[in-house]
């Protein structure tokens, strides 16, 4: 027997209680029953101290790969049960197409050709408009963010602008830049770049004044400290501000082609709507989603690739 | 250098009646951080300024740095008023303040970029430098990545590169472990030495203080004022053995026993 003489041992004749530490002696092999004392720690029954909570109930934890991949795979199976239920229940006197059916929809819009030239129809008036819209937004709202001066002069027009509805904004484009594409364009740009303005400023404006300081006291000026500071901190910022209100330039998109255009996605709709096709225009429902859901993850990734730093 | 040549050196930096209130208005008087402050700092000078936390310390380096505006009084570089930041007055911030997005090198490097010297001869400083502060082997790693010690010394290279005139340090040894800290110290009394900039620093630790300074001004908080100045009579090249010699200590705890005081007086 091993003499009782161990480091934070708990006794079995001091219930709860811990041995006080005792030095052990020189070259005394290690007591057999801290080998125990482990062991029974790692029983389902040994006593704990604080809470641990599964991984899906924890604030800001890692979920392992399984659980991510499968909550997705839910996700992303649930609408379509409740689509596939609704197409099939009689109960609902709405007409849901099948999924089979939209599918042969957008098979159809395929092969009458017209799919390719409405999505490039549409996504070039938003690539045109939302580029202005962001450039503009670029500019102004770093100027903004950094100089009171421009935040002052800019504020209350901008504020403004921004509360009138883009949408109402369309018959009045219409009447003055015509029908073909220049009002479109014109109509994405109004209708975003106030919302990215005023953000890409708010992005400027959290740059930390140390880290401005800090470039001041190495010797650039307003402009290199701009360039060179408040831009590069407000790459990852600008980036998640343009992921974030693309919607809105599809939305005042989708407006101004119901209105008036020849080709596009939601022109498309309105065909479809003409004829009664409701599996067509459940496909274009579809690829609109599509759209975003991509451009929405490329822009993820860019922001990532751009700015490690920033990543969590 | 002896104690008598100080006297011929010019005043490098003057700090007269400086008076910083944060935030008053109208109504409410807000906090008076700095109250009637006179400073300073010879040419070639190592002052180090000690006192209690939020007594203003940071404060006055700001206001040197040109960072903030004084309320009352100035500071002057060579006579001259501050009115705004530049590259003669190098600081190195006590949240370290290093750019995220670059990494150790470019951080040490951001100085240099800012003036026309040649490419290779920036190269050449920035990894000196980084060698002298145990950081070559995390050259490409992001701020981030770095322990808190390892993020002061970036931001002591990185304020060292330019190598300004003045350099303004507040706590530049604050998170290092003691046995980097001597190192970190002697290197600094080494680039002292070597370039003849005057520094201002400010530290809590006594020791630290008596060990680098030519002299120390000792604040008194709330508000912060000099309660002392304390000349410190060891030569400029001095070596880590006085730290075993009696006139070390008696300087030591004379500057304790005045920090105590306004500790027990609160
Ligand atoms: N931006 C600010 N706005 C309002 N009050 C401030 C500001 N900065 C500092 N103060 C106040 O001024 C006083 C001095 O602050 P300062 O940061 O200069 O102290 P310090 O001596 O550097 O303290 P420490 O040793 O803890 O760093 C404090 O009372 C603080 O609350
Ligand atoms: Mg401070």
């Amino acid at each position: 027997m091993i003499p009782r003489r161990t480091v934070f041992v708990r006794s079995d004749d001091r219930p709860g209680g811990v041995t006080p530490l005792e030095p052990v002696a020189e070259g005394a092999a290690h007591p057999a029953h801290t080998l125990d004392w482990r062991n029974s720690l790692a029983g389902r029954n040994a006593p704990t101290r604080g809470t641990r909570r599964h991984p899906l109930f924890r604030i800001r934890d890692e979920l392992s790969a399984p659980w991510r991949v499968g909550l997705m795979i839910v996700g992303m199976l649930a609408p379509l049960a409740l689509w596939l239920f609704m197409s099939t229940s009689s109960s609902t006197s709405l007409l849901v197409p099948s999924p089979a059916q939209t599918w042969e929809g957008a098979r159809t819009l395929w092969h009458e050709g017209v799919l390719t030239g409405d999505v490039w129809a549409s996504g070039r008036r938003i690539l045109i408009g939302y580029a202005i819209s962001m450039a503009i937004a670029v500019a102004l709202g770093l100027l903004m963010g950094s100089f009171r001066s421009a935040e002052s002069f800019f504020e209350a027009p901008i504020a403004f602008m921004r509360y009138i509805p883009a949408t109402a904004l369309v018959p009045l484009m219409l009447f003055w830049l015509g029908i073909d594409e220049t009002p479109k364009i014109a109509l994405i740009v109004i209708g975003s770049v106030f919302f990215n303005v005023l953000m890409v400023a708010d992005v400027a404006r959290n740059v930390p004044r140390e880290l401005i300081n800090a470039a001041y006291t190495l010797g650039a000026g307003r402009l290199r400290v701009l360039r060179r500071v408040i831009l590069p901190h407000s790459v990852p910022g600008i980036i998640d501000v343009a992921r974030i209100n693309l919607a809105a330039a599809w939305a005042i998109l989708v407006v101004a082609e119901l209105l008036a255009a020849d080709q596009g996605l939601a022109f498309r709709i309105t065909r479809a709507q003409r004829f009664r096709q409701i599996d067509e225009m459940f496909a274009l429902l579809i690829i609109f989603g599509i759209i975003g859901i991509v451009t929405d993850l490329s822009l993820r990734w860019l922001r990532n690739q751009s700015a490690p730093w920033a990543r969590p | 250098m002896g104690e008598n040549t100080i006297i011929l050196r010019p005043e490098k930096l003057e700090v007269r009646g400086l008076v910083k209130r944060y935030g008053g208005g109208r109504r409410r008087p807000g906090t008076l951080a700095v109250d009637g402050v006179d400073i300073t700092v010879r040419a070639g000078e190592l002052v180090c300024i000690v006192g209690a936390s939020g007594c203003g310390k940071s404060t006055l380096l700001n206001v040197v740095g040109g960072l903030e505006d004084a309320t009352e009084g100035a500071a002057a570089i060579d006579g001259e008023r501050v009115v705004g930041p530049g590259p003669d007055r190098g600081m190195v911030f006590q949240g370290y303040s290093l750019f995220p997005w670059r990494t150790v090198r470019e951080n040490v490097a951001f100085g240099l970029e800012e003036t026309r010297m040649p490419k290779a001869d920036r190269g050449a400083r920035v990894e000196a430098l980084l060698e002298v502060m145990g950081l070559t082997a995390w050259a490409d790693r992001l701020p981030k990545e770095l322990s808190g010690g390892m993020r002061q010394r970036v931001a002591i290279a990185r304020a060292l590169a330019p190598e300004p005139d003045v350099l303004l340090l507040d706590e530049p040894f604050g998170a290092l472990d003691t046995q980097t800290k001597r190192v970190m110290q002697d290197h600094l009394l080494d680039v002292w030495r070597r370039t003849g900039a005057t520094i201002l620093m400010v530290t809590h630790d006594v020791e630290e203080a008596v060990y680098l300074s030519s002299r120390i001004y000792v604040l008194t908080s709330h508000p912060g004022r000099v309660g002392a100045e304390v000349p410190v009579p060891f030569p400029d090249d001095r070596t880590p053995e006085i730290k075993r010699t009696d006139r070390f200590h008696a300087i030591r705890d004379e500057i304790q026993a005045l920090l105590t005081g306004e500790v027990v007086m609160e």
